[in-house]
Formats: C-alpha cells, structure tokens, sequence
C-alpha cells in the first residue's frame, strides 16, 4: 500500500503491491485475483532470506486512480483538522 | 531488458495525502533493527494467520471507537480484535473513519481473505487456517506507542498459544 513506510517501521519481509487503499487483496468477488495476491505474499514470506526484504509484486490495478473508490464518504476527522488549520 | 516492477507507493492517495503524508516519511531508514525470525517450515505445512488494519470487529464484541476519534482526531483507537476463523462480512463490524469501509462490507476477503485461506489449505498450499485472526484500526495518530507496546505484543502471545507460525499484515 504504502511501502514507503518501511524507511519508519522496518517491517521483516514486505510483498509491496500497488492496490488502493481499503482493498489490498483486490476487488470484491475478484477470486481469482484475492487468491493470487495472498499466494504470491506467501511466498515472499517464504523466500525472504534477511530482514527488510522488500519485494514488489506486479498486480495493476485494473483502474485508473482518478476513478478508483477509496475515500470515506466524510472526510476523515484529522482531515478535517487539517483543512481547518489551512483556511484558518 | 525488463524493468522490474516498483510499486508507487502514493498511486491512489491523491495529492494532499502525499503532501501529508510523504513529508512523514524520510528518504532513508530511521527504523531500529529489523527483528528476524526465520521461517521454520513451509508454507504448505504452516499454521496461517491474518491481521488486517480495517478496524475489524465481530459483531457482540465492542466495536473500534470512531466517537473518541471524532473528540480527538490526532487519536485513533489502540486496541485489537480476535476474529473469528469463519468469520463473514455478515458476522463483523467495520469502523475506520479512513476508508471507504462499503467496499470491505461488500466483500471480506478485499482486506481479510479467510475464505481465499481456506481454499489454499483445501489445496494443501497452507497447512492449516489458523483458528483465530485479528483487527487493528490502522489510523494511530501522533501516539503509537500503546500499539506497539502492549497491542502487537498480546496479539502476537495469542498467535503463540494457538501454535501459529506465519502471520500476514495487510495494512488498508
């Protein structure tokens, strides 16, 4: 989701993917997909063989961001924050 | 020549949550060591558990606690959920003010594969589903600290008394 994260955490071993955020594994009812991304982190999980091994799977998201759901329908209450601190 | 594939990590995050965000995040590690612990055996002979960041709860259980977040927007609830092995979309609750949590309601296994886990096991891919999984609320705020100093070490004692040896982090 966000591997960059791993400069902070320093998580073991990561199967980096590039799914939004809400649906690692996939869409709804895609089984195939769901199967072959928790297959695909098993093995990562297998064949890592030092820690922070990072390995980044090749599953494309089958949309364009710009018309992927993801956000909540209100903004989150620290956005909120945010966008009153900006406007003052 | 192939390119490897590297994932972008702010693909669908927009513009502002990158600002946000990425400012965070610096360009080289500052974590401490990395904790290794070896794999001890296969996958296909391993007990599997899940862990999703999706604010996970089963139903009858107390729900994750959007309303002190709503108080508190720098806080975001500590705590951790036991799921089920067989749980559903019908049999949990959902709360993350973050997501889209429709899209996890709609259908499980998008943050919390169980019954894609089930099917590996069916097939003698994994050993064995794991009887219980677990739920964090990935939202923690400016504070992590009770998260990692007394959530992820209690779900990693229930994960030893149920005898698991390969745990996945999904985070959403």
């Amino acid at each position: 989701m966000i591997p960059a994260y791993q400069n902070i955490v320093g998580m073991p071993r990561v199967a980096a993917i590039e799914h939004p955020f809400a649906r690692p594994y996939g869409r709804a009812k895609d089984v195939e997909t769901q199967i072959a991304v928790l297959r695909a982190a098993l093995a990562v999980a297998e064949a890592a063989q030092a820690p922070g091994h990072v390995e980044h799977l090749p599953f494309v998201w089958p949309e364009p961001p710009e018309e992927t759901q993801w956000h909540p329908p209100v903004p989150s209450p620290i956005i909120e924050l945010i966008n009153k601190r900006r406007k003052g | 020549m192939t390119l490897e594939h590297r994932v972008d990590s702010w693909r669908f995050a927009g513009k502002f949550l990158k600002r946000v965000l990425g400012s965070q995040i610096p360009s080289q590690p500052t974590h401490a060591p990395i904790p290794w612990t070896p794999i001890s055996k296969p996958v296909r002979t391993s007990r599997v558990a899940l862990l999703t960041t999706a604010g996970v709860s089963m139903r009858g259980d107390t729900p994750f606690d959007m309303e002190g977040e709503r108080q508190r927007p720098t806080w975001g609830d500590p705590s951790w959920r036991r799921l089920d092995a067989d749980a559903t979309a019908q049999r949990v609750e959902i709360n993350h003010l973050h997501i889209d949590t429709a899209l996890i309601r709609e259908d499980l296994n998008v943050a919390l594969p169980l019954d894609r886990l089930r099917e590996l096991e069916a097939s003698g891919e994994v050993g064995s589903v794991a009887p219980s999984h677990y739920s964090i609320m990935g939202f923690q705020g400016n504070d992590t600290s009770t998260l990692e100093n007394e959530t992820a070490p209690a779900i990693a004692a229930a994960m030893i008394s149920e005898e698991v040896d390969l745990a996945l982090l999904a985070p959403v």
